[in-house]
């Protein structure tokens, strides 16, 4: 792994993030698109109710008498929308998913309701898995460190962590998670969804309030509800419509009775995958101060990918770590493993030792995994510039600023924060969504392309995912093949950035 | 609950009228729906325009108050299946900017219908039965009803 350049990037953290309107004639199109597509379906809807055509799906038999279990209408999007393009998602791998990635060869004969492997493997530059420092490997000196481990500790603890479950090794790693990000103590769990699914219950109940930002993942969504809180939504990064939020809600208490809330809690995400954006934690801090709520930080993304020392947005913005009373993070995404964790004063970290229904019910993190995650966590705390973790960390945020930075020149409408890695061009249009995927597949470039609904209706997009393990001659080379299919899809319409070719959006110094 | 997706908006019905442009749109698609049938040669004006507002009627009927729940699997545990999208849009408030200009399209085309057909009898009862159709359903009072049982499951 070469590193392009060795002098560490200066960090000023800054707060311009830029979303340019969506230009009416995209939009318009992609309606009339939205609207082809739905004729169509209901066309051959009408085609497979009267037998004409052969029903491919999987439907229900469904006796006389009986009331029908499963609308049919539910599932027309995924009929007639997305099985069209289906070739496009759920792509079997046939390697590790590091810089480069090798994909199985499959054909259809029947418009993407069923796939044959031709057999061949198709090597692309991989820009869609969350490896944002590269540790995606299956050999090495991490590697081995794994298997040794799988030797002496096994495979699976089999057990709660309140039972058998906590060995040495987790506690290890909680402390090094602990030191890693400048708290007091750190607790770890098996599955990074479950963290947050279970946790916030422990913390929230009845009685308390819980704004979350709108475009929160849906795990904290779902641990959100679980608890049981009210939960008013604030619009996405909106600092204003919380305040105002937070304003009314401590001015009317809680519902019906007007009592005081037990406890406020913010829930805020670092880098939002969708959006590219990050959250503005230093009005954030001020905020939760000013009316004594409590910040929760899921760091999900930005572990290990944001900040000068790679500790996240709280390192990225120079805010102090105890200001935030929750730092939650998944290992996942950074640390190339599973799980997450929980970070902050050794009170919390206690009390969701005691109560959290992960640490009664779920089984601890597999050793193999943990032994991962100290490797991982060793590199990274060196704060050695010349050494591997401090390496790593620079050229991702290099390869950040240097692929984005000549995206947007090249007229593509990105979105998003200057400094995060999640960078997501806009195609706005379902069919420029499979036309770009399946165009960089052609060329060599695995992405990942993302329509309705998982966005907003109009707002397809690409979303590409650096990582320190992509050289500079693999960014230019997906550049080059997306200014081809830029033009190819008429997709670098922006107007803030008038499109320039490849070769005139030379990097002035970030 | 859909897992994929990273927002948690629990039915996307209730919010995608209110994306950029999709008002502006759907006058013009109406008026291209007009300019198609006008270019067909056996048709005069004033068919043409009653042809359209009877077209856009009928669809917004039976689009928005015959066919209930979403295309898509939603994440609200399936509170919407028994709504008409008319009833799932902003998750029910009323009178929201989206309903308005929803209410006004049929009236104001059959405005229009009436002057181009110059206030001619068949004419008007065809233009005024379907603007009724498209436009009563469409208030308040009647949020949730559904006449004699027809389309109640």
């Amino acid at each position: 792994m070469t590193v392009r350049d060795p002098t560490p990037v200066p960090e000023h953290p800054s707060l311009e993030e830029v979303y340019e309107a969506t230009p009416f004639s995209e939009a318009f199109w992609t309606y009339v698109n939205y609207i082809i597509l739905n004729i169509f379906g209901w066309f051959r809807d009408f085609l497979r109710r009267t037998r004409i055509e052969n029903r491919k799906g999987s439907a229900e038999y469904n006796p006389s008498g009986f009331v029908p279990l499963y609308q049919s209408y539910e599932s027309f999007y995924t009929r007639n929308v997305y099985q069209r393009i289906a070739d496009c998602f759920n792509r079997p791998i046939g390697g590790v998913p590091g810089g480069k990635l090798d994909l199985m060869e499959r054909v259809t004969e029947d418009y993407n309701w069923s796939f044959n492997f031709t057999g061949n493997k198709i090597t692309t530059i991989n820009l869609g898995s969350y490896n944002y420092l590269g540790f995606a490997n299956n050999n090495g000196p991490i590697a081995d460190n794994v298997i040794e481990s799988i030797k002496e500790n096994g495979l699976a603890t089999a057990s709660s962590t309140q039972e058998f479950g906590n060995l040495k090794q987790h506690r290890k790693l909680e402390s090094l998670v602990a030191q890693f990000l400048g708290t007091e103590d750190a607790i770890a769990f098996g599955m990074g969804f479950a963290t947050n699914a279970l946790n916030i219950s422990s913390l929230c109940g009845k009685g308390c309030l819980i704004l979350s930002d709108e475009l929160n993942h849906t795990s904290l969504v779902l641990g959100a509800r679980l608890s049981g809180a009210v939960i008013k939504v604030y619009k996405h990064n909106d600092m204003k419509h919380l305040e105002r939020l937070l304003r009314d809600s401590i001015v009317s208490g809680q519902p019906r009775t007007h009592r005081p809330w037990q406890k406020i809690l913010i829930i805020v995400e670092g880098v939002y995958s969708m959006e590219g954006s990050l959250c503005k934690l230093p009005e954030l801090i001020e905020l939760k101060k000013k009316y004594r709520a409590y910040l929760y930080l899921d760091e999900a993304h930005s572990i290990g990918a944001m900040g000068s020392r790679g500790r996240g947005v709280v390192d990225y913005w120079k805010c102090d770590v105890n200001d935030v009373d929750v730092l939650m993070g998944t290992f996942t995404k950074s640390f190339a493993a599973a799980g997450g964790y929980i970070a902050g004063k050794k009170e919390l970290i206690d009390h969701i030792r005691i109560n959290s229904h992960a640490c009664a019910y779920a089984i601890s993190m597999s050793p193999p995994v943990v032994e991962q995650i100290i490797s991982v966590l060793n590199l990274l705390i060196d704060d050695d510039e010349t050494r591997e973790g401090r390496k790593r960390i620079n050229q991702l945020a290099w390869n950040t600023r240097y692929f984005r930075q000549r995206l947007s020149k090249m007229g593509f409408i990105v979105y998003g924060h200057p400094h995060s890695p999640v960078v997501p061009a806009l195609l706005y249009s379902p069919s420029k969504i499979a036309a770009f995927n399946r165009e960089m597949l052609k060329r060599g470039v695995s992405v990942v392309t993302v329509g309705f609904p998982a966005t907003p209706l109009v707002l397809g997009r690409v979303r590409f995912c650096l990582s320190a393990s992509h050289t500079k001659e693999m960014l230019d080379d997906v550049l080059k093949y997306a200014e081809e299919v830029g033009d190819l899809l008429n997709m670098r319409q922006s107007k803030l950035n008038p499109k320039k070719p490849f070769h005139e959006t030379e990097l002035i110094a970030h | 609950m859909n897992v994929g997706i990273a927002q948690g908006e629990r039915n996307p019905n209730s919010s995608w009228l209110n994306s950029r442009g999709v008002w502006l749109t759907y006058i013009i698609l109406v008026f291209v729906l007009h300019f198609i049938l006008l270019s067909i040669p056996y048709i005069t004006t004033s068919v043409a325009w009653t042809l359209t507002t009877t077209i856009h009627n009928l669809c917004n009927y039976y689009l928005f108050h015959v066919v209930k729940g979403a295309p898509w699997e939603t994440s609200d545990q399936g509170r919407a299946r028994r709504f008409t999208f008319w009833e799932q849009i902003d998750d029910g408030i009323q009178w929201t900017g989206t309903r308005k200009f929803l209410q006004i399209v049929p009236v104001v085309l059959f405005f229009i219908a009436s002057f181009y057909t110059k206030y001619d009898k068949t004419h008007f009862l065809i233009n005024l039965a379907t603007m009724l159709l498209a436009v009563v359903p469409k208030f308040p009072i009647f949020f949730g009803v559904r006449l004699l049982d027809i389309n109640r499951y």
